[in-house]
């Protein structure tokens, strides 16, 4: 007897369609899994033959074969025992063939024949929108926000040969909630004081700057970061479907509602392997910390601390907004267009901020500040210099601005860099600055003078009218040229990242 | 007055690897530089506390017994020469007088320059090597009236302050300041002062108590500090940090009954810790060059400012934030918040004091240059 049921593996932050082929005949009793199988598929044999006893159904004691099609594709992961038990349990005659058409199955099973949740299901369930899908009850929120097909949760096998059976109907599930409550972003009015960190904030968020906050211990770069999603608007239809495919696939718990529709915050530890950042390493090729921030922000504090093969991987999905993640035969891409946040020390004591601070030697700062590497610098358009907050507004409990107050601005903004460009100002190429970012004649005067100092190189040049662009677009009133004060704070927020020390050469 | 050899064999002798003050007197006393070179060398058998000091560190022996074969008192001699360094010793007229009964004198000094520049009056300045502005163009202030005034300008050659007071001093015309080095003659450290190194031993002289080719290793620096102490008739500490070297210098100057001066600054200035310290153990305040003259017993009637600024005085905004950066370093935000104006409006006054040399940005701090800014 011969049964083909449709499933689903993960394939990077993307569902591929696999039938599972199962052929019940006489012959030496052996249960064979073939068609590029892993290991942790290879292991659900025991798992499949443990859970259908479980339910109540003898194990054929004849030889069953299973192919898991297109075979020249390498699988990997528990999804597919689910379909397995039911193709078994169909070629063996216990359940009957058209009570399982038209369905596809997803889910892990226990030995005790209960249905257990597995990451990935969204995307899943993304390719096999033409069945009704059955799913563990864990992921049915997550399968019903992406497909339009029926979702059919159930808990434990038993159940599922109830309903085949027509002795039941299906199983009306209290769908429980997986994801945590999201709670809500941090909000900018915890911030005390540092008007000028906060305003690099609002800029970054407005014009989509990728933005690196240089200061001293304390003086609460982390604390800024982690509030940047809160500035940001909420995802659109199509990006929000995107991210959440993307944690499903990564096993990031999905909020209650199933699906993710604020930017994602991720703050990666200096110490995380090269894949655990960019993706790949497994041969479903999970996606890293750069896609989990997909349309969200990517915060890597310690900036210097991370390996140097990260800080260049990140490079290409910084400028592609998408990383291609591969092993010998395979390869997938996976989104990952994110907002870059990066922290550091001005200098390893670091009290290299204030002038007459700092302890180190100049040998010292020049290799702290020379392990980040000059491309990765160059991304970033703020270079924000952050330092302790001063004490009066630390005792005066003044809160500043709410994050709400700040999106409002961060928002008209954003609409009025899409109504003029189609893009945010951080998109804006050096020909496109020349049309949208004019520059008043004494601002170009200030610009000018810094070029001829030596002080600004000409990406350097783009980066402030980029910076500028955005802080006019913030401003009360609309703004076609870029005037002198807008280009002296532009100023103010690119920080040199050499040592203090150094820049103060001899005469 | 010993021979040309002896020196060569005293110079090759200092640049022994861990060779020591204690160990080259102790070495050198009661015998020629000769005899003590064949002594460390393994040539001649060590005397009874040079033998006991093999046994104290075993490893000294074949130390020196390599350094031997690598510094011959000929190379020695030959570098001294090419350099034009001077291998002075005690009872040479070019020995610093005060150096003669000192508890911790050097048993040999290296000298390029004219020595002549110890004969005058001498005032040490000395402080951080990451000074803020302002302490820098004090040091430079004091360098300069003071070397107009015919004083010389002892000082260290290091980053920061030192510099700042060596490059002061010679902007005063016939200054002849001295320098005392913690490296070799040769190799001028930290590079970036080679054009300074050479500049005061054009005008004035530098000392090292150890022979060209010596590393500017750490523990180096706070021996040059005593002897730099000991040739000034007064020391005057501009900025130090909590636990400076010029803190060094300052004790070494007070254990030899040389008057230490401190600059008062900012109590909550991490580079003023120091000399804020030192005022409260008793040292001098000092605000002028004034007083140092005063207490050098010198003419102080034409003292004063020796500088005058041409610069026209910024109006408005840029006035206002200016007069903030008379005191401590400000950036946008301070300015801002104590001026109540938006970030925008304080980078505006602020860029354009930058643009006009009033004031100097480093990593977003301004500090207000006065008429010594261009030597710091």
């Amino acid at each position: 007897m011969f049964a083909s049921i449709p499933s689903a593996v993960l394939f990077g932050a993307r569902g591929h369609r696999v039938t599972v082929e199962v052929h019940v005949a006489k012959g030496l009793p052996g249960f064979h899994v073939v068609g590029l199988p892993d290991e942790s598929i290879r292991e659900s044999r025991d798992r499949v033959r443990a859970a259908v006893m479980s339910a109540g159904v003898p194990w054929p004691d004849t030889k069953v074969t299973v192919n898991l099609a297109p075979s020249q594709q390498r699988k990997s992961g528990s999804g597919l025992d689910l379909a397995i038990a039911v193709g078994v349990m169909a070629a063996s005659g216990r359940l009957p063939l058209d009570a399982v058409s038209g369905l596809a199955f997803i889910g892990e099973l226990g030995l005790d024949g209960s249905i257990r949740p597995i990451p990935g299901v969204a995307p899943m369930a993304g390719v096999l929108a033409d069945l009704d899908i059955v799913v563990p009850v864990a992921n049915a929120h997550e399968a019903w926000v992406v497909s339009d097909s029926r979702v059919r949760p159930v808990a434990h096998l038993s159940e599922l040969l109830a309903v085949c059976d027509e002795r039941a109907p299906w199983p009306d599930h209290d769908v429980e909630v997986v994801g945590l409550d999201r709670r809500p972003d941090p909000d900018l009015g915890d911030v005390v004081g540092q008007p000028m960190a906060r305003r690099a904030l609002e800029i970054a968020a407005a014009g989509g700057h990728h933005c690196l906050f240089v200061g001293s211990p304390g003086s609460g770069k982390t604390m800024l970061a982690a509030r940047l999603p809160g500035l940001l608007p909420a995802l659109q239809r199509d990006e929000a479907l995107e991210v959440t495919m993307i944690h499903s696939a990564a096993g990031v718990s999905l909020p209650p509602e199933g699906l993710v529709t604020r930017p994602p915050y991720r703050a990666p530890h200096h110490t995380s392997s090269e894949a655990s950042i960019v993706g790949g390493g497994s041969h479903s090729l999970r996606p890293g910390e750069i896609s989990i921030a997909h349309c969200g922000v990517l915060f890597m504090d310690e900036l210097p601390e991370f390996n140097r093969k990260v800080m260049d991987t990140i490079r290409q999905p910084l400028e592609d907004g998408e990383v291609r993640v591969g092993r010998a035969l395979q390869h997938t891409t996976i989104p990952s267009r994110f907002q870059l946040v990066a922290a550091m020390n001005p200098c390893p004591c670091g009290e290299g901020g204030r002038p007459g601070g700092c302890e180190c030697g100049e040998a010292q700062v020049a290799k702290y500040s020379g392990r980040v590497s000059g491309p990765l610098l160059d991304r970033f358009d703020l270079r924000v210099r952050v330092d302790r907050p001063v004490v009066d507004d630390l005792l005066s409990g003044d809160r500043g601005e709410s994050s709400a107050v700040v999106a409002q601005r961060v928002a008209i903004a954003r609409a009025r860099a899409i109504a003029r460009q189609g893009v945010v100002n951080a998109g804006l190429s050096a020909a496109d600055l020349d049309l949208f970012a004019p520059v008043s004649s004494e601002a170009l005067t200030v610009l000018r003078d810094q070029m001829e100092r030596g002080r600004l190189s000409g990406r350097g040049y783009h980066r402030i009218r980029r910076v500028a662009r955005t802080i006019a677009d913030l401003g009360v009133e609309a703004t076609t040229t870029i005037d002198e004060p807008t280009i002296a704070l532009a100023l103010e927020l690119r920080a040199d990242v050499r040592p203090i020390g150094a820049s103060r050469s001899a005469a | 007055m010993i021979s040309a050899v002896e020196r060569a064999h005293l110079a090759a002798l200092a640049g022994f690897d861990h060779m020591t003050t204690q160990r080259l007197l102790s070495l050198c006393s009661g015998r020629s530089p000769v005899e003590a070179y064949a002594m460390a060398s393994g040539a001649a058998p060590p005397s009874p506390p040079i033998a006991a000091g093999f046994r104290r560190f075993p490893e000294l022996a074949s130390r020196w017994r390599a350094s031997a074969q690598t510094a011959t008192p000929d190379d020695a001699a030959a570098r001294c020469e090419s350099l034009g360094v001077r291998i002075v010793v005690p009872g040479d007229p070019e020995w610093p007088p005060q150096l003669l009964d000192d508890p911790r004198r050097p048993a040999v000094l290296f000298m390029q320059g004219d020595a002549g520049a110890l004969g005058r009056r001498r005032v040490g300045i000395v402080g951080t090597r990451n000074p803020t502005r302002r302490g820098a163009q004090i040091a430079a202030r004091f360098g300069d009236e003071l070397a107009a005034a015919g004083v010389c300008v002892v000082s260290g050659l290091a980053l920061g302050v030192d510099g700042a007071a060596h490059r002061g001093a010679l902007a005063a015309a016939s200054a002849a300041p001295a320098a005392v080095v913690a490296n070799g003659h040769g190799a001028p450290y930290p590079r970036r002062h080679r054009a300074l190194w050479e500049q005061v031993a054009e005008a004035g002289v530098i000392l090292s108590e150890w022979p060209p080719g010596t590393a500017p290793e750490p523990f180096r620096f706070p021996q040059r500090n005593r002897i730099l102490a000991a040739v000034s008739e007064l020391v005057i500490v501009v900025e130090s940090r909590e636990r400076g070297g010029s803190l060094i210098t300052a004790r070494e100057a007070a254990e030899r009954g040389i008057d230490v001066f401190a600059v008062p600054g900012p109590i909550d200035q991490r580079s003023c810790v120091g000399t804020n310290s030192l005022l409260e153990d008793g040292a001098t305040p000092v605000a002028s060059t004034e007083t140092i003259l005063v207490a050098l017993g010198l003419d102080n009637r034409r003292a004063g400012r020796r500088r005058f600024d041409a610069r026209p005085r910024p109006v408005g905004d840029e006035s206002v934030a200016l007069d903030l950066c008379r005191g401590e370093p400000q950036h946008v935000e301070s300015v801002a918040r104590s001026e109540r104006w938006d970030l925008a409006r304080a980078a505006m006054a602020l860029a354009r004091l930058e643009r006009a040399g009033w004031v100097a940005e480093s990593g977003g701090w301004f500090e207000r240059v006065d008429e010594y800014g261009d030597l710091v």
